[in-house]
């Protein structure tokens, strides 16, 4: 599947993260993925309306329907109170299992056996 | 980000914007990729490059969006219902008064509704409880070409004929009555057993509690004697005992094996129920010959036969019998009544005639629930003008209102439920106990569904059609005119509507006053014996201690000299069948010495009666003498018979002193008529003269007899003297309930007084109704118009005249609903057909009364509010808009 070179739950965060400014329509999401991460992760683009549907059937998005800056209708998401508290319950999850991830990788020879 | 405005429905609409989603992502990226330098067409392709899978994902996103649109759609309708609710309910609670008469009419109606539908469908949706019940049809012979119009029940070998000739059932059995007295297992009792054929129990389908049934082996001349209980005979007289099987209880003195025991919910399809059985033990047509009518036959139609064909199976076996028996079979048919039929027949004709009437009650109910509705849609006109404007489709508002009126049905409809419950238990009190001893009346769950079904579309009936008109909202004028509304076409659909209650109403009183005309026919009828001023009690001298029937007889005449010994009597005489009671029972009958004729009647219903018996009970001596003392045991053989016996049996002959014999064998009884009394309507005012004999009982005696007494002062001095009396000859024998006879004839028009009283107040309740629309649509008309009034006042026009303006716009729906209500009765009337008596479907009397009194009522409740309107105060009429 697209995007399996991802960490679990990651896209979902950065989904979150994305939409975290203000509401966006699908393609503006994929954008924000590309330039944040320097295409960093390339994830097949496509991955990510699945995620997207996924999200707002969690209820954590919900559409909103507006114009495009070339005046396109289009389906707006944006976070819903219960998103951006997922949100940030997730962020701190992200950092600790970094901080953990990090001081893990960088600490120095095990110790033999007692 | 500028929104819009955007509605996913379903399925289609929510594959589509998932399409559009993904388009919009490949043009915007492609785009992307031509500001980098690409030729469309590569950045097109590196735009899908880029994507992935499109196929693949656009479906599972599709799945995933239709889903979620689903959901939200139906979040959403719940949430609409929840508003509507509490919206309706509160709209309801501001007018108290017309939701409390809307849901009393409705629980009315509802509930009558589902009491009777609870009788209805046990007594005639419910199969009878046997396996495949529609396949058993009672067997009776056909005597009419003979001149007896009613049917007739078989001979022993008649029934042997049909049994083995028939190609049609898969098997008959026969039946008899049977009443032995019980000693030996405490006080003696009488019971009330049957007679049956070995195969009785398989025809019918029947399993046993415990032990076996009684079967075609019991059945032989030379078998035990064997018993089969009932379950309440096991447990009210045996304690339930299981013991009981293999031993012998004591029947008329001899020992009877108990084989088995019935389950309680064997209902045996009689009249009775019987507490026991036993099998015939003789071969069917052995010491009971052609013309001996005692059996009761029921057989079970192989699958697939019908009717017509068992009918001419049986009926070619008749014709051959016919041809080698003339004188007992010639003319006699086979007469086959589907058990369910023969069972429910009576109450038929009734239970559709109640249930139309409810069912009209109902529909004008709801006729005038919608009319209330129509008025009260017209008052809120302001409110769904405002509402609309505020963005409330026509379908909103529709679905507001609807859920409000099916709010009030289901409300009105759960009242109605418990109504109809109670309802239910006083009507079944009220059906004939042949059907009761076989169907419980009760609300089940069909009945459940019904009552719900009939709440639903009461809700739509008189919500629907107001819904729609208030829906209906022109904007601008409703805001303008300040709501109130009241066009023409208003006005026009509530008049259609009172009419169609008017001509409903008048259909319900036309079929009550039918009833209530044949119900007071019936008491006028001359019924040809005392119908007054005696009062009867049963006494029974058992078999056990009374062997020799001459026996019981002495006992008896010693009660009735007591009696008669006693001041607080003044005539005391005994019979053992009395008027208007079950118990009758016949015998042939055969004229000696007159020429054989075909329309000869074959049997007479005989009575044995104490000497002044006829003369206690005012019966007519037309020739003849009474009986005397001196008819007695031993003296030659004396009988009375009745005037129309005596026309039918001696045509043009004069009866005295001619001889009648029960059969053909000289060693049967033989007696001379000494008598003729006027005929009497035995068995009620409403059933024909039957053929009657009565004979001495001391020289036919009986057992069981039913005293008669003439009290000196009251009933209840009386009711002692017949204890003591009876306590004085034998303290063993117990006193029976005393009936006076006014109860006994009372009796038998309790259930046409009781069909008259049902559709009387259903057609009551619906002249109510009815007039309460005309009062409701006038007094509307009036406020309507009470401008227009004070105008017309103000320019001189006469009061009188707005009164005859006004009278005249209610006439007119008078008229035509009156009109229309006539025709529709006739029709009706003959549905009627056999709950009539000396009445016709057109009855002048009550096609005349019913007209004028609604006409009159309801002119009435025009005048009321017209007179209002002459009343109206030029001034304030005008100055109030």
């Amino acid at each position: 599947m697209a995007g399996s070179d991802l960490y679990t739950g990651s896209l979902d965060l950065i989904i979150l993260k994305a939409l975290s400014w203000g509401p966006l329509h699908g393609y503006a999401v994929g954008r924000f993925i590309r330039t944040s991460t320097a295409d960093a992760l390339s994830v097949q683009e496509g991955a990510l309306y699945p995620a997207l549907h996924r999200l707002e059937r969690k209820g954590f998005l919900q559409e909103e329907w507006g114009l495009t800056d070339s005046n396109r209708e289009a389906k707006f998401y944006q976070l819903t109170p219960t998103g951006r508290k997922q949100l940030k319950s997730e962020l701190a999850r992200w950092h600790r299992y970094a901080q953990v991830m990090t001081a893990a990788l960088g600490a120095g020879r095990p110790q033999a056996a007692v | 980000m500028k929104k819009t405005f955007h509605l996913s429905r379903g399925g289609d609409d929510a594959r589509d914007e998932v399409r559009k989603e993904i388009e919009l992502h490949l043009e915007l990226r492609a785009r992307e990729f031509e500001a980098q330098g690409m030729s469309p067409e590569a950045a097109r392709k590196a735009a899908l490059d880029a994507f992935g899978d499109r196929g693949a994902i656009e479906s599972e996103v599709k799945g995933m969006r239709v889903t979620t649109v689903r959901e939200r759609n139906r979040r959403d309708w719940f949430s609409e219902l929840r508003l509507d609710l509490r919206v309706a309910v509160r709209g309801l609670l501001r007018s108290p008064g017309f939701t409390i008469v809307a849901l009393l009419t409705l629980a009315l109606g509802i509930g009558a509704n589902t009491a009777i539908f609870s009788v209805l469908r046990s007594v005639l949706l419910r199969p009878l409880p046997y396996p495949d019940a529609d396949r058993l049809v009672q067997l009776w012979t056909d005597h009419r070409p003979r001149g007896r119009a009613e049917p007739e029940w078989l001979t022993p070998p008649d029934f042997a004929d049909w049994r083995s000739g028939n190609r049609t059932f898969t098997d008959m059995a026969a039946y008899q009555g049977w009443g032995p007295d019980l000693t030996g297992s405490g006080d003696p009792a009488s019971l009330d057993g049957a007679t049956v054929t070995g195969n009785y129990f398989n025809v019918l389908g029947a399993a046993p509690a415990l032990g076996r049934l009684i079967t075609m082996a019991d059945d032989d001349a030379g078998a035990e004697p064997v018993v089969l209980l009932s379950d309440a005979l096991w447990r009210t007289r045996f304690g339930a005992d299981p013991a009981i099987l293999g031993r012998a209880i004591a029947l008329n003195g001899e020992p009877w094996t108990v084989i088995g025991v019935l389950p309680a919910s064997f209902r045996p399809p009689l009249e009775s129920s019987p507490q026991l059985f036993r099998a015939m033990r003789r071969p069917a047509d052995s010491g009971c010959g052609r013309g001996c009518i005692v059996l009761r036959g029921i057989g079970r139609m192989k699958p697939g036969v019908t009717l017509q064909q068992a009918q001419a199976d049986l009926g070619a076996i008749a014709e051959r019998q016919a041809a080698e028996f003339p004188r007992t079979n010639d003319k006699v048919g086979v007469w086959l009544v589907p058990l369910h039929q023969q069972i429910t027949g009576t109450s038929r004709a009734a239970l559709l005639a109640l249930t139309g009437a409810v069912a009209f009650v109902l529909l004008i109910a709801c006729v005038n629930l919608a009319n209330l509705l129509l008025v009260r849609g017209a008052g809120r006109g302001r409110e769904f003008g405002v509402r609309a404007a505020l963005g409330a489709g026509r379908g909103r508002l529709l679905r507001q209102l609807l859920t409000e009126s099916t709010l009030l049905a289901v409300v009105g409809g759960g009242l109605g439920l418990l109504l109809g419950a109670t309802g239910s238990r006083i009507l079944a009190t009220l059906v004939p106990p042949s059907i009761r001893s076989i169907q419980d009346i009760r609300v089940d769950l069909p009945v459940l569904v019904f009552t719900a079904g009939v709440t639903l579309l009461s809700g739509l009936l008189f919500g629907l059609l107001p819904a729609l008109h208030a829906a209906r909202v022109d904007l601008m004028s409703t805001l303008k005119s300040g709501g109130r509304g009241g066009s023409g076409q208003d006005g026009a659909l509530r008049n259609g509507l009172v009419v169609a209650e008017l001509a409903f109403a008048v259909v319900l009183l036309v079929g009550a006053g039918l009833l209530l005309r044949s119900f007071l026919l019936m008491q006028q009828v001359e019924l040809g014996f005392r119908s007054q001023g005696v009062v009867t009690t049963a006494v029974f001298f058992p078999r056990a201690r009374y062997q020799e029937p001459p026996r019981a007889v002495a006992a008896i005449d010693a009660v009735l000299t007591r009696l008669r010994a006693n001041p607080e009597v003044r005539a005391a005489e005994a019979t053992d069948v009395l008027p208007m009671s079950a118990g009758d029972q016949d015998v042939t009958a055969i004229p000696v010495g007159m020429p054989a004729r075909n329309d000869a009647p074959g049997s007479i219903w005989y009575r044995s009666v104490t000497p002044g018996y006829l003369q206690l009970m005012q019966m007519r001596l037309v020739s003849g003498r009474h009986f005397t003392p001196e008819d007695r045991e031993g003296s030659a053989p004396v009988g009375i018979v009745n005037q129309e016996a005596a026309q039918r049996l001696w045509p043009g002959v004069n009866p005295i002193g001619r001889v009648l014999a029960t059969s053909d064998d000289p060693k049967d009884p033989r007696l001379t008529v000494v008598g003729v009394v006027a005929a009497a309507r035995h068995d009620g005012p409403n059933q024909p003269f039957k053929l009657e004999l009565f004979m001495p009982l001391g020289q036919f005696p009986s057992r069981a007899v039913n005293l008669v007494i003439e009290p000196s002062r009251d009933a209840p001095a009386a009711t002692a003297a017949f204890r003591r009396a009876i306590q004085e000859v034998d303290p063993l024998v117990p006193a029976s309930a005393v009936e006076p006879i006014e109860q006994l004839v009372g009796g038998a028009v309790a259930l046409p007084r009781l069909y008259a009283l049902l559709v009387g107040i259903f057609a009551g309740a619906a002249l109510l109704l009815a007039v309460l629309g005309v009062y409701g649509v006038m007094a509307h008309a009036v406020a309507q118009r009470q401008r227009e009034f004070g105008v017309r006042l103000a320019l001189g026009a006469a009061p009188s005249g707005i009164l005859r303006l006004l009278l005249w716009q209610g006439g007119k729906m008078v008229l035509l609903g009156t009109g229309i209500g006539l025709i529709a009765a006739f029709g009706a009337g003959q549905l009627l057909g056999a709950l009539l008596f000396g009445v016709g479907a057109f009855d002048l009397p009550t096609f005349t009364i019913v007209p004028i009194v609604l006409a009159g009522m309801a002119l009435l409740a025009s005048w009321l509010p017209a007179r209002r309107a002459m009343r109206v105060d030029p001034l304030v009429a005008i100055r109030e808009e």
